[in-house]
């Protein structure tokens, strides 16, 4: 078993090679982690995660721009698909499923990307239409899979408003089903005129958003069937 | 520092290294990168030149950033892993470009980067970086002359004749359509993708040996224009 130490000069390892996105070092602190016996779940989190949290931070503050970000998550995803094999049991609390595409007639999907990123990392099953998706296509898979939430994504003005017919489609099929958009010319005040359950500014809400969703969703039938049950 | 990672490139297998000024050629994403080191390796001499380039590339990205510079290290055209998320800003970049801006080389008629010494035959790679690198001179102008091997070589007829010059980068050299189906054909004929003769051709930086017949082919190559 890892010494205190050594796990935590690991863990660090994880995050400073996300953070410099430094593909060769997530792998090899990765498979470092794995050979001293650290918990898979622990290196994903508080190591890869914790350095894309960093990330977002530096995004934010402009001290990261759009090609360090992209190969910061290149960097975390080096490292999750050799952590990701040996995770025993991701407990966040909440499991759920996701739709996740960018709208049709737009091809932008970096934003997306990420987002879906963060999804695999929390271990919710992702179902990526990709982009330029059919808006019908939305509705087809959330009725196929079933899932918690769909996520719509979108870069331009001249697309966004594709969302809106996705919403109220998903809504008249599937009143249950939460709805998160995003993209830049998204924002709370659309999301509010859509429709839509959330907005997310970027990734790192993204993912916490979702949480609260489906855990308010899991609430709302677990007490569906409480009463049931009475 | 500019001497010192030139002499390191070069120590471990560099052909050439340059330095592009590239402040106001760069799209938006990529723009805070605005220095290009640019970095040519010599295809004949390695088999394996895809891999040397990428360890140089590597070597590149170390140095930089263990003094504190951000990079994008740009792969070559060759290699690129497809799914990745930065493989989706390469498209906005093209080594050549860096490659004439840090005075490797001009493109000649072949729509390949020409170097004197070299010729077209030179692998790139490019690693971007916000370093105060000092940029060295750019060329501005094609040195092909009225050399017209690759264009009556050019098996498919794809070479327009255009001489390329740093100030009309959108003129069209090559007709990449049919040179890329004349590809395909003989990929599918004998499973050799590459056709390679305006790089053959070229008497920028032939081989010894080659020069030689250098003379011969262009008179039989005229003659075969003026139907002798």
């Amino acid at each position: 078993m890892a010494t205190e130490e050594k796990k935590k000069e690991l863990l660090e390892k994880l995050r400073n090679a996300v953070i410099q996105y430094d593909e060769d070092t997530a792998k090899e602190a990765a498979n470092e982690a794995l050979s001293t016996g650290i918990d898979a779940n622990d290196a994903i989190f508080n190591g890869l995660v914790s350095g894309m949290v960093e990330v977002g931070r530096m995004f934010e503050a402009q001290e990261y721009f759009v090609p360090e970000l992209l190969m910061c998550a290149d960097a975390l995803y080096a490292g999750l698909d050799i952590l990701k094999p040996h995770v025993k049991q991701l407990d966040l609390g909440v499991k759920g499923s996701v739709v996740i595409g960018t709208v049709e007639g737009d091809v932008h999907d970096i934003g997306k990307n990420i987002v879906k990123m963060m999804f695999d990392v929390a271990g919710f099953t992702v179902y990526d239409l990709g982009r330029d998706v059919p808006l019908d296509k939305f509705v087809q898979e959330q009725l196929r899979t079933d899932s918690d939430l769909v996520c719509l994504s979108a870069m331009m003005t001249t697309t966004m408003t594709g969302m809106k017919k996705v919403i109220d489609d998903l809504r008249t099929r599937n009143p249950n089903v939460k709805i998160m958009i995003g993209g830049a010319p998204v924002s709370q005040d659309v999301a509010n005129k859509y429709g839509a359950d959330g907005y997310a500014k970027d990734a790192t809400n993204a993912l916490k958003d979702a949480i609260n969703m489906i855990s308010s969703l899991k609430k709302m039938k677990d007490e569906a069937e409480a009463r049931k049950a009475k | 520092m500019k001497r010192s990672l030139k002499k390191e490139l070069l120590d471990h297998g560099a052909a050439v290294v340059g330095f592009a000024g590239l402040r106001g050629f760069l799209s938006g994403e990529i723009a805070h990168l605005e220095t290009a080191v640019s970095i040519g390796v010599d295809r004949r001499l390695n088999e394996d030149t895809l891999s040397l380039l990428m360890k140089l590339q590597k070597r590149a990205v170390r140095f930089l950033k263990s003094r504190g510079y951000r990079t994008l290290a740009i792969p070559p055209d060759s290699d690129r892993k497809k799914g990745t998320f930065i493989s989706k800003l390469y498209s906005l970049f093209n080594h050549k470009m860096a490659a004439t801006s840090a005075g490797l080389g001009w493109i000649g008629k072949n729509g390949l980067l020409i170097s004197a010494e070299y010729g077209p035959r030179l692998s790139l790679v490019t690693v971007l970086t916000d370093a105060p690198l000092e940029p060295d001179t750019p060329i501005e102008h094609s040195l092909c002359g009225d050399c017209t091997l690759c264009m009556q070589y050019c098996p498919s007829q794809a070479i327009t004749g255009s001489e390329w010059s740093r100030s009309s980068p959108f003129a069209e050299l090559v007709n990449t359509g049919a040179c890329r189906s004349h590809k395909a054909a003989k990929r599918a004929t004998d499973r050799k993708p590459n056709c390679g003769l305006c790089i053959n051709i070229c008497p920028y930086g032939r081989p010894i040996e080659a020069q030689e017949s250098v003379k011969h082919e262009r008179k039989q190559a005229s003659d075969k224009t003026h139907g002798v």
